[in-house]
């Protein structure tokens, strides 16, 4: 109910969006393979201003891994930590402005609100090392992340150009980053080839199926 | 006795003072067991098994740990264990520490400190709640000994580099512990040889050692006590353990380590000597294919123990490995594990011989019950050339052999 009460205040809020019309993103790799979980988003080059996207992230903890592994936010909303294990986990991000550290209780929750800065936000866990997640902390209401299918919808913006540009924590370019200009007057679909390779990503699985150890 | 009151009183003057959380975990471990063997090693006796000869029934084990952790990283720990059969019941702690870990920082390095009374980090097996053995009901001849005559009193420091920080599949850990109060460890290892139990001796506790001659009025140790406190310091001198480890994500470890209790030798307080005891040990785990998991630790070292004339009494070798592998299907899993275990004698007192060799092999059959009920077969034999039975008139060449069944409730 509150993602439908959500989705009605986005579009409140984005009066001169033509409803229904989207820009239609594509992201796929050099041999034209759909390259799910990947971050897009679109930044402005004109001076072209856009409403805050009040999308709630929430960040759940879950048979001990962070899922999901991969969240996008706009600066300045909040994230929902939410710990539905029956362990508690230690959440942590230790590396750049947003370094932050707290437990979570089984089935507890904690919102954060106060990230400062846009980037990478790197968490672990410091009970179960294998646990890895990521959040990418935007400055535009435009994002969102590849389906299965490699594809997105955006809201479309008021015309102009943009930068595309494509994230994701493994992939092996500079930042992480792929860039890519385009206008939106003239363009409704995006198809976005990347040549660079998508590192291995290191499961997010604890090696002991035991689960009565000492441990911490 | 002292210090673990201390040490409890400080924890509770730390929970009362902070916000904590409180977990208590354990364990309770009951088996029928069938036993061809001689008296246990655990009374005294010559045999290699923590069971006796014969068909018994006991609680084999019912321990018990509480954690307390802050929000700053500090944890508390206590762990009590408890054991009743047939011969004995005792109850007591095993461990008693404080933790604290810090967060990784910008290139991924972890500290990590560790005070009070615990195990060296050696046993592959050892890992479940209350240093309950994971796979099989009885540890190896190797975590078999730690858990009878090695434990530390001291401080341990380890840094941990964490691979994620760094594009690398694996964590590398460093861990220094300086201890005292291990000061007589070597002396039942010598005295009984390598054993295969799940007994762990308690912090208080001391251990009947077995007949032989030396012990008689005339002879070397007619002066040894009847039974060895191995958690006794001496001569005041801190001893190491030292540790490294690399644990590959997704597919194991491996680790090595050395420890020495830098004990005098000479030194003997009613009737407990200082053994200088030395070792060094080696342990990996491994993800095979299909699921098989294998795990192989090896140990080597020497123990010495003189007269207060500084003449050699026991001046022993020893060394010891064993190789496991283990699958889960579903609810069952099946562990096999073979073992090889020596002391080399290299003094010449009279009445005292120490020379052994032996080889074992476990066969274990567990089946999840339900999520904290495991129903386990597990099948010991253990074959040994140990000349010093002879002190008591029972065969140097011994096969022992038994057959326990256990369930196990952890909690």
């Amino acid at each position: 109910m509150r993602s439908l009460s959500l989705n009605i205040l986005i579009l409140c809020c984005l009066p001169y969006y033509a409803i229904a019309e989207n820009i239609n993103i594509n992201v796929v790799d050099n041999a034209n393979k759909a390259l799910p979980d990947m971050v897009v988003y679109l930044q402005p080059e004109d001076d072209i201003s856009l409403p805050f996207n009040e999308q709630i992230v929430e960040v759940g903890q879950f048979d001990r891994s962070f899922t999901p592994y991969i969240s996008v936010m706009q600066l300045g909303n909040k994230v929902i930590f939410k710990n539905k294990d029956d362990i508690t986990h230690h959440i942590y991000s230790p590396i750049g402005d947003n370094k932050f550290s707290f437990k979570i209780n089984a089935g507890e929750s904690q919102i954060k609100r106060d990230f400062q800065q846009t980037g990478e936000v790197a968490m672990g866990c410091n009970i179960h090392d294998w646990m890895s997640g990521y959040l990418l902390i935007v400055d535009t209401p435009l994002f969102g992340k590849t389906n299965e299918n490699g594809m997105l919808d955006l809201p479309m913006p008021p015309a102009g150009k943009y930068q595309l540009i494509v994230w994701h924590p493994q992939l092996d370019a500079t930042n992480n980053r792929v860039y890519q200009s385009i206008d939106l007057s003239e363009q409704k679909q995006v198809t976005i080839k990347i040549d660079n390779k998508i590192l291995k990503i290191s499961e997010q699985k604890n090696q002991e199926d035991f689960d009565f150890l000492s441990d911490y | 006795m002292l210090k673990i009151f201390t040490l409890t009183l400080l924890i509770l003057v730390i929970s009362s003072a902070n916000s904590a959380e409180y977990k208590l975990h354990g364990v309770l471990d009951v088996r029928a067991t069938s036993a061809d063997t001689l008296k246990s090693y655990v009374n005294g006796g010559y045999g290699k098994f923590t069971s006796h000869n014969g068909a018994n029934v006991s609680l084999a084990q019912a321990g018990g740990e509480v954690v307390v952790t802050w929000d700053i990283g500090l944890s508390a720990h206590v762990v009590a264990n408890a054991y009743s059969d047939e011969n004995d019941s005792v109850v007591g702690l095993t461990e008693a520490f404080l933790k604290y870990r810090t967060l990784p920082n910008e290139s991924g390095y972890r500290w990590q400190t560790k005070m009070g009374i615990f195990y060296p980090e050696i046993s592959l097996e050892n890992n479940a709640y209350a240093w309950a053995s994971r796979n099989t009901l009885n540890s190896s001849a190797i975590n078999t000994w730690l858990g009878e005559e090695i434990r530390l009193l001291g401080g341990e420091v380890a840094l941990t580099r964490l691979g994620k920080f760094n594009n690398n599949a694996f964590d590398i850990t460093l861990a220094a512990t300086a201890f005292i109060n291990n000061d007589p460890a070597g002396a039942l290892l010598s005295w009984h040889g390598w054993t295969i139990g799940n007994r762990q001796t308690l912090w208080t506790e001391s251990k009947a050692i077995p007949d032989f001659r030396a012990r008689m009025p005339g002879y070397d140790l007619n002066g040894q006590a009847a039974k060895s406190d191995p958690f006794l310091e001496l001569d005041d001198k801190w001893g190491f353990h030292l540790r490294t480890k690399v644990k590959f994500h997704q597919k194991g470890q491996i680790s090595a380590g050395y420890y020495d209790n830098k004990a005098t030798p000479y030194m003997v307080e009613n009737g407990q000597y200082g053994w200088r005891t030395r070792f060094y040990h080696f342990g990996l785990s491994w993800r095979l294919p299909a699921a098989f998991e294998l795990s192989s630790q090896f140990l080597s070292g020497d123990t010495l123990m003189q007269s207060p004339f500084r003449t050699d009494v026991v001046n022993n070798d020893y060394k010891s490995a064993f190789i496991a592998l283990s699958k889960r299907i579903k609810k069952h899993r099946l562990t096999i594990r073979l073992e090889e275990f020596s002391v080399t004698d290299n003094d010449l007192t009279i009445g005292d011989n120490n020379e052994e060799y032996g080889k074992s092999a476990t066969l274990n059959y567990t089946y999840r019950l339900t999520k904290p009920v495991f129903l386990s077969l597990e099948y010991n034999w253990l074959d040994s050339h140990r000349p010093s039975r002879m002190y008591t008139e029972q065969a140097i060449d011994l096969t022992e052999r038994q057959w326990q069944l256990a369930a196990r409730y952890f909690f």
